[in-house]
């Protein structure tokens, strides 16, 4: 057996090159993302401490490029867990209804006035992700197995209940709290802060350490949980972690820019598909690449119809449809 | 390596699975098969002694340590655990398979070492496998797939091996290439192999020692020859059968009624 050829693509080193690769490319679309808009700042202006140039990059293009980067990265991260912990390829997000039921926090929350208080959104949409995960878990799973009827079925009655709360939540509203409320429905990069930013920040950065912590077990629950069982693997507490972690990021996502569907489903499976590798190898690689994806994706939608500007979440959902149809015809 | 299961009771919910089976094994190198039929609580015995749950009363011991009192990754290296049905979700390299049977080895932060894959890749030549080492397990056959788990369970070189079902699902002549493998690995490694299985064909002709189960007990431990009797299987399992012997092994024919 030839030795080098079975052993040299193995090692963890092997990783390197996928990061390398999609740290690039990230770092290119932020900037892209900030060199480019509805209006044209040169680099010259900036440096010369141009006030516009500079209230235009460095207080609206660099926040949002920066929160699109962490809000992609946990779309990709929380993909790959669910799918991870639900062992099933279809998970996202998005489909099981988690961003749904932070957003219906979030919206039923700013219809009743609270969004003017700091702090309540974030916190409203972390329970309601939180709950919505809870149900999924409850709805989708028979005999420790999900199969994949049951959690499409499950996430399109959560979805369906959180869209129905909403409506009934706008419907008792004043006008103007309405429309802050929409602004949760649409997924939207527009107007992020470096308030924002930092929140994603310290969320994302606490919720991948939480989940280096358990990668090595997580990813044996792929093999099922009695199998992972019979490794040594605390399964229950690696269950609390995985979902906690997963729905506590999708919530400071929703909370900051809505519900951006997909990303969760799209990321995870071209990055198996190039390198198919484990939850370990995968963790890492998603961050980065949903980070690129969705300040990519922002770029295009904010200048293809300029000075108008598109929803990312449109966006991303036009290019994610057809890997869900595919992923799903495949799926036995 | 010394397996003992003392008085141990297992309830699903409210409906009891297993009641006060006690059994030991001593000392290693022997082919145990665990037979009886569908429902009787094979699965479930080996589920507790693999540790996947805790029996409701009694208990297991390892080495004379109770299987709870074991840190649950000592435990994990020396015993090896097949379910019937292993799948993993996403599609995976043998290999990328084989070497998650180191797992209880590597710490918590440990990527699999070199030492890992050697392990790993003789595990796979144990199994007769190593020309699958790059192949995708989605797309081989059962028995492909049977060996490539078995190289898995293996590559942690555990004391004691339990197999659920491990002929379920494969045809005759795949069966009897697995039921030698068994043997190989018995004998080379000098490790006890329980398997389940609801043949009592397969289950006699493969094993050193049978443990019959019979809705939730121990109905019978002994050797093949033992249980492999007319009025046995009469009183076992209710139907007459014929024993045909051959090369001192005993093979049933059930009668038409």
């Amino acid at each position: 057996m030839g030795e080098t050829a079975l052993t040299g693509g193995r090692a963890p080193g092997s990783m390197l090159r996928p990061l390398l690769l999609l740290t690039l490319i990230l770092l290119a679309a932020v900037a892209l993302a900030v060199a480019i808009g509805a209006t044209s700042v040169s680099w010259h202006d900036l440096v010369a401490g141009d006030e516009t140039a500079r209230t235009i990059v460095l207080r609206i293009r660099l926040p949002r490029a920066i929160a699109g980067v962490l809000i992609g990265a946990i779309l990709a991260v929380a993909g790959v867990t669910f799918q991870t912990l639900l062992r099933n390829p279809l998970a996202d997000p998005f489909i099981l209804g988690v961003s749904g039921g932070a957003a219906c926090g979030a919206a039923v929350a700013s219809a009743f006035g609270l969004a003017r208080i700091p702090g309540v959104v974030p916190v409203i949409a972390f329970a309601g992700a939180i709950g919505a995960t809870l149900a999924v878990f409850l709805l989708a799973r028979r005999r420790g197995h999900t199969d994949a009827t049951r959690l499409l079925l499950s996430g399109l009655v959560l979805n369906a209940l959180f869209s129905a709360l909403i409506l009934i939540a706008f419907g008792l509203a004043p006008q103007n709290d309405v429309n802050a409320s929409l602004r949760w429905m649409i997924g939207t990069l527009a107007g992020a802060t470096w308030n924002d930013a930092l929140l994603l920040a310290v969320l994302f950065f606490a919720a991948i350490i939480a989940l280096v912590f358990i990668a090595n077990d997580l990813r044996l629950l792929a093999f099922g949980e009695d199998d992972a069982r019979s490794r040594g693997v605390n399964v229950e507490r690696v269950k609390l972690i995985g979902f906690g972690a997963a729905s506590i990021i999708t919530g400071a996502a929703v909370a900051v820019a809505g519900i951006i569907g997909f990303v969760g489903l799209l990321v995870p499976h071209l990055i198996r598909l190039m390198w198919r590798r484990d939850f370990r190898f995968l963790l890492p690689l998603c961050a980065i690449a949903g980070g690129a994806l969705l300040v990519a994706s922002d770029l295009v939608s904010r200048v293809i119809i300029a000075p108008a500007e598109l929803p990312v979440g449109a966006f991303t959902a036009l290019l994610g449809v057809p890997f869900f149809l595919s992923l799903l015809r495949r799926e036995r | 390596m010394r397996l003992d299961v003392d008085n141990v009771s297992y309830a699903y919910a409210d409906t009891p699975a297993l009641r006060d089976v006690s059994l030991t094994i001593n000392g290693g190198g022997s082919l145990v098969a665990l037979a009886g039929p569908n429902g009787s609580g094979k699965s479930t015995l080996l589920k507790l002694i693999a540790r996947v749950a805790a029996p409701t009363n009694g208990e297991v011991r390892l080495d004379q340590k109770r299987a709870s009192d074991w840190p649950a990754k000592e435990y994990a290296k020396r015993v090896g655990y097949l379910p019937q049905d292993p799948d993993p979700a996403f599609p995976m390299r043998a290999i990328d398979v084989v070497v998650t049977g180191r797992a209880p080895f590597l710490r918590r932060f440990e990527f699999e070492k070199e030492t890992d894959y050697a392990h790993a890749e003789e595990a796979l030549a144990m199994c007769d496998a190593s020309h699958l080492a790059e192949r995708y397990l989605d797309e081989m056959s059962g028995g492909e797939r049977k060996r490539i788990f078995l190289a898995r369970v293996l590559a942690g070189s555990p004391r004691l091996i339990l197999l659920d079902e491990p002929f379920a699902s494969l045809d005759v002549a795949h069966v009897q290439q697995v039921s030698l493998l068994l043997r190989g690995i018995v004998d080379r490694t000098g490790a006890t192999v329980i398997f389940a299985s609801h043949d009592l064909n397969w289950a006699a002709a493969y094993s050193d020692r049978m443990l019959v189960m019979r809705s939730g007990t121990l109905a019978r431990d002994a050797a093949p020859a033992e249980v492999m009797r007319k009025e046995v299987v009469r009183e076992l399992f209710g139907f007459d059968a014929e024993i045909v012997e051959r090369n001192g092994r005993q093979w049933l024919i059930p009668l038409q009624p």
